[in-house]
């Protein structure tokens, strides 16, 4: 008895176990013209972002179209330099590591792709592309190597035979599944998933999905899955991040978002997916203007310029993201 | 060549296939193709272009000269050699040394040549009294007469010999009397060399560049733009001629390398920038992406990401290339700056124009080197525009 207590302990341990911490990221592209090339302009992608992924969680993080949601993945990953902040996997600071350094990093953390028609090498079969990746990071030996990708092929659903045959001659869902065989190839721990469904038909979304859920609850996988959409969000994830203009506005577990979400913007983003349940609609809220130019973001809220219910102080001054408790996290003045 | 196997056997190579003036290019540029090797394997040697095979300026497609002509060349030439061994004193070895092209002086003994000296003699006299034989079609069976006794002097060819002669004569001589059909065969191998080299360079080092320069940006990407930018503000002309009169004194000017480091520095330039444009734009895609976080180094990346993924343009620019390199070569012969003491089609019309033979109707030499080019240029173009048909649809 004592030892399955034990084994429960420190299963939660485990469970609680922070993989990837973020803190304070700050990421501005340079626009450079003029004369000599200066820099005349940054475009803000990310803001003082700071947040963690525990270990079996998936955290969504979902926001309009330029709000730096996949900026956010792709430095997670160090596809893009931190222009300040700091990224941790696994209790390393991985933010300033050299290629060569990072490469056994890199084995533990892999992204899947947006484009299923552009996140495959037009010019390497299946088979080539799954096994240099093996073959760089040594996951198997060279005699198994055979096996073991026709075991990931295999275990998102394709067919064995195919691997042999050239990215254009599957179709985008099958795309997506060779890139998720690719990402899981070197069994890594962790996964970013940028928008994986969204250039998806909403049929074979829901295959994807299917897959990659099933797949995280076998090999016990930590993802950050990046989407515009609140419903494959609210369906896939434990938590979520909701972001505007390079900024976190609100963290919420994703129990039941309609009932919990406090900030208006998220409140906004909600209002606007169909409900399926007249009973349940509430008002619409139509949000009014523009998302402001990313190179000059507001001084105060990033959200005043279009919030229903901003005051003068929201104008001048940047709310806090505070904890509201139970892991909730809301930046803004006029929430309790 | 892996990536331009499986290039091949792509939807874009099939649309290439069902091309129909496309295949027939290809099968024009396989000819000239195995008749440059077969000149380099040593079919036809620059002795036998220098070789003189015939009179001057003789037509082509087995013509005969004007009777004023075949008058000059039975009387002159293969028996004024003869005339002269005759008197030498030791005759018998003088005859052996008698050669004009591929004729040697009869086997008959001194004393029968003589003979037939003076008969050829006396048949001359007689047509010396007619004014003008170009105009008495009477005098033309006297002069068939002292033809054949003039042939008599010469040993008879073998049929292998007889052959390589008619073939020689069959386009006619040039104003030297050389063969223009073998010069024109000859130059197909110049210029085809000259155009290989040339484009597999310039592909291979535009490729290069372009790729490293798109790839790595910052200061590579500043270094190769100066340099092409540099370049390319050059009149192209101007920097060959340049590079050729560099050369003029040094060991390597009777070779082609003076026009193959004119034309190596100049023309990688149109494939460098195309080839740096195509990384910047796959560079930012996802599997490029892909590879960077699966940890792969900036050198994999380039050779297996992205130069295959070039392959199509560097195909499309290497036939392009190879059009100019032998039309420059052209050019440059033509000035008198390219190739030197060996036949090129650029000698050949400047030598024709030289001369004075367009201006006098004779249009063998620069008709033949003319058409070699035309149709060689010409299947090299409807290639590379079904290459461009085929795998690069963007392109207008």
């Amino acid at each position: 008895m004592s030892e399955i207590a034990n084994e429960i302990v420190n299963a939660e341990l485990v469970e609680e176990k922070v993989l990837v911490r973020v803190e304070n990221a700050v990421k501005h592209f340079p626009k450079r013209g003029g004369l000599f090339n200066r820099v005349i302009a940054k475009v803000h992608a990310l803001n003082d972002v700071s947040f963690t992924i525990k270990k079996g969680q998936t955290l969504g993080v979902v926001g309009e179209s330029g709000c730096g949601k996949s900026t956010l993945g792709k430095v997670v990953i160090r596809l893009h330099e931190l222009t300040s902040g700091k990224v941790t996997f696994d209790g390393v600071d991985i933010s300033t590591m050299s290629n060569s350094q990072l490469r056994p990093i890199r084995q533990r953390m892999q992204m899947i792709f947006q484009d299923p028609n552009s996140s495959l090498n037009p010019r390497m079969t299946v088979e080539t592309t799954i096994k240099e990746v093996i073959r760089l990071h040594n996951v198997v030996p060279e005699s198994e190597i055979d096996a073991h990708v026709d075991q990931l092929l295999q275990k998102v659903g394709l067919r064995v035979d195919d691997k042999t045959k050239y990215p254009h001659e599957f179709s985008g869902g099958q795309k997506q599944r060779i890139g998720i065989a690719r990402a899981l190839a070197v069994n890594p721990e962790f996964i970013i998933a940028d928008e994986p469904v969204s250039a998806l038909d909403v049929s074979i979304q829901a295959q994807v999905l299917n897959l990659m859920m099933d797949l995280k609850e076998e090999l016990g996988l930590t993802l950050l899955f990046v989407s515009h959409d609140l419903k494959v969000i609210d369906h896939f994830c434990d938590s979520m991040l909701v972001m505007y203009l390079g900024n976190i506005v609100e963290e919420m577990p994703c129990d039941d978002i309609h009932a919990n979400a406090k900030h208006p913007y998220t409140r906004a983003l909600l209002s606007c997916n169909p409900i399926t349940d007249p009973d349940q609609r509430g008002e619409l809220t139509i949000l009014e203007g523009e998302v402001p130019s990313p190179y000059h973001p507001p001084a105060g809220c990033p959200f005043v310029t279009r919030c229903p219910l901003k005051t003068t102080k929201c104008e001048t001054e940047n709310p806090p993201l505070l904890d509201r408790g139970n892991g909730h996290r809301v930046a803004c003045w006029e929430v309790e | 060549m892996s990536a331009i196997g499986k290039m091949m056997a792509t939807r874009e190579a099939q649309k290439l296939w069902r091309n129909k003036s496309a295949l027939l290019a290809i099968v024009v540029i396989g000819i000239y193709l195995l008749t440059a090797l077969f000149v380099m394997a040593g079919g036809i040697t620059r002795d036998t272009c220098d070789s003189i095979v015939g009179s001057n300026k003789l037509p082509g497609f087995f013509q005969q000269d004007s009777p004023e002509k075949r008058y000059e060349n039975a009387t002159t030439k293969f028996l004024s050699k003869i005339k002269r061994a005759l008197t030498a004193e030791d005759v018998t070895a003088a005859l052996k040394e008698v050669k004009l092209g591929p004729y040697h002086a009869a086997d008959k003994s001194p004393a029968e040549l003589e003979t037939l000296v003076a008969k050829i003699d006396t048949l001359a006299a007689e047509l010396d009294e007619s004014p003008n034989l170009d105009i008495d079609p009477s005098i033309l069976p006297k002069l068939a007469e002292l033809e054949a006794a003039e042939s008599q002097l010469k040993a008879p060819l073998s049929p292998w010999e007889q052959f390589v002669h008619n073939a020689s004569v069959c386009l006619g001589t040039d104003s030297q009397g050389r063969s223009i059909f073998f010069r024109g065969i000859y130059s197909i191998k110049i210029a085809i060399q000259i155009g290989l080299v040339t484009a597999l360079f310039s592909v291979a080092l535009g490729a290069f560049l372009g790729a490293a320069a798109g790839y790595f940006g910052g200061w590579v990407d500043h270094v190769v733009v100066w340099i092409y930018t540099t370049f390319s503000s050059i009149p192209n002309l101007v920097l060959l001629v340049v590079l050729a009169y560099a050369f003029t004194n040094s060991a390597a000017k009777d070779t082609l390398l003076p026009v193959y480091i004119a034309f190596g520095a100049t023309f990688w330039i149109g494939t460098c920038r195309v080839i740096r444009g195509e990384t910047l734009k796959l560079k930012e895609m996802e599997y490029v992406h892909a590879a960077q976080t699966a940890g792969f180094g900036p050198i994999h990346i380039l050779l297996r990401y992205i130069i295959p993924n070039t392959a199509h343009l560097m195909l499309i620019n290497f036939s392009l290339l190879l059009i100019a390199a032998i039309k420059s070569e052209v050019i440059l012969s033509y000035l008198g700056f390219g190739v030197k003491n060996q036949p090129s089609w650029g000698i050949m019309i400047r030598d024709a124009g030289n001369n004075g033979d367009v201006v006098g109707g004779f249009f063998w030499e620069i008709g033949f080197a003319t058409a070699l080019m035309f149709v060689l240029v010409l299947a090299f173009n409807i290639l590379s525009d079904a290459l461009q048909d085929a795998f690069d649809p963007k392109h207008v």
